[in-house]
């Protein structure tokens, strides 16, 4: 297999057949509370992309020196540094979906996804292979949530990323966008996938 | 111990830890300058907040100046809440009025409320939200602006500066120290009454106190 060929299905895998909230259910938290519009699933995605990138490039470059021991706290030194530099730019230059998203951007820090990529791929690979995993997961993951958000907001608002979508005559369902209207979509969209995938196998 | 390691244990801690030791300088470093950078914007983003929330509930204010830096608030089990009053200027410099943030636990998470007051610290201006996690629907009405239609922020416009009571029933166009829960959010609406509570006539006192009112 060439290395381009290898690379793209690192990638892909992270969209996919690894997609690290459809099929390894990972990251539940945020997918089930920033969920309600697009617009803070975006930010969030997009945060979790930054971060895993951060930890993935570190934890790769210094995967020779990392003892065993010490590994977990320099995955979570690392991480945490991300999250904490990812929660000052949006206070810096989004101070509005900083306040939308409240807590669940530093919660990032607790996200089994960017560790787990740390110890699965970036402590094991070079360089180059941990970038394309943490872009692939964090696409994966980002996708997941706009799907999931994009369904939430229009059934919701009868709006997506706030712009009107919905005839006058339709009539907002109040409960997907509460906690409820969330178990029940990520429920259907994780069935869905199953589905596929069963039909593929 | 194992005969690899060094018999110096100092030299085996340095050894096992240099790499976290370092790093954890480099990334505080880092946090310290991104920080040091970014600050100025985060305080003024957060000032501008301020401003638009408090000059909505003070229509007349142009600019808001620090009159009291630090005001102690007894919030209950032995903590106390920082708050700092502002005074509301008008175009000529007169005074219309007072504003301050405080804080209380709501039904998900912490509410902080922008809170203003008339110029002799005996009526409400009304509250704005300026952070709150309450469930959407039902909580999360007590961020719905008067001119938008919610019904409870405008019961806090014209009310006596005074302990506060809540219930369930009621007209809530009528406008006393008493506050008509939102149906289905009792704990958001208690949760908004217990912090007016908490802060008010405490803050008054402290202001009387400073002779910043009469």
């Amino acid at each position: 297999m060439s290395n381009e060929t290898s690379l793209n299905k690192t990638f892909f895998a992270g969209i996919w057949d690894n997609n690290p909230v459809l099929r390894l259910l990972l990251g539940m938290c945020p997918m089930l509370a920033v969920t309600a519009a697009v617009k803070p699933a975006l930010t969030m995605g997009l945060s979790v992309i930054f971060v895993l990138l951060f930890s993935n490039i570190v934890v790769s470059l210094l995967r020779h020196q990392l003892k065993p021991h010490v590994r977990i706290l320099m995955f979570t030194l690392t991480i945490a540094t991300a999250v904490t530099i990812a929660d000052l730019a949006l206070k810096a230059y989004l101070p509005d979906m900083s306040a939308a998203l409240g807590p669940y951007i530093p919660l990032i820090i607790v996200n089994c996804i960017i560790i787990g990529r740390a110890e699965a791929c970036a402590s094991k690979n070079g360089l180059v292979v941990s970038i394309i995993d943490a872009l692939g997961m964090g696409a994966g993951f980002t996708l997941a949530l706009c799907v999931l958000a994009s369904i939430r907001e229009v059934l919701a608002t009868g709006k997506w990323f706030e712009m009107p979508v919905m005839p006058d005559a339709f009539v907002p369902w109040a409960g997907m966008g509460m906690p409820v209207g969330a178990f029940i979509t990520l429920g259907l969209m994780l069935g869905l996938v199953a589905i596929i995938n069963k039909k593929k196998a | 111990m194992s005969n690899s390691q060094p018999k110096n244990p100092i030299l085996f801690f340095l050894q096992q830890s240099w790499l976290l030791m370092v790093s954890a300088i480099l990334f505080g470093t880092l946090l310290a300058s991104l920080n040091y950078a970014w600050s100025p914007k985060i305080k003024n983003n957060e000032t501008n907040k301020f401003n638009a929330l408090a000059g909505g509930l003070l229509t007349d204010a142009t600019t808001f100046e620090t009159a009291l830096k630090s005001a102690p608030i007894d919030i209950g089990k032995g903590k106390t809440y920082d708050v700092q009053v502002k005074k509301a200027l008008n175009r000529n410099g007169n005074l219309v009025g007072w504003a301050f943030v405080c804080e209380g636990s709501g039904f998900a998470d912490k509410i902080k409320l922008v809170v203003g007051v008339d110029a002799a610290f005996e009526k409400m201006a009304g509250f704005g939200v300026l952070g709150s996690n309450e469930t959407p629907g039902f909580g999360d009405k007590i961020t719905i602006k008067p001119e938008d239609g919610g019904f409870f922020q405008p019961q806090f416009i014209g009310t006596p500066v005074a302990e506060l009571t809540l219930s369930k029933i009621g007209n809530p166009e009528k406008i006393d120290s008493e506050i008509i829960a939102i149906s289905g959010a009792t704990v958001t609406s208690e949760a908004v009454v217990k912090t007016f509570n908490m802060f008010l006539l405490p803050i008054k006192e402290k202001m009387t106190e400073e002779g910043l009112l009469q």
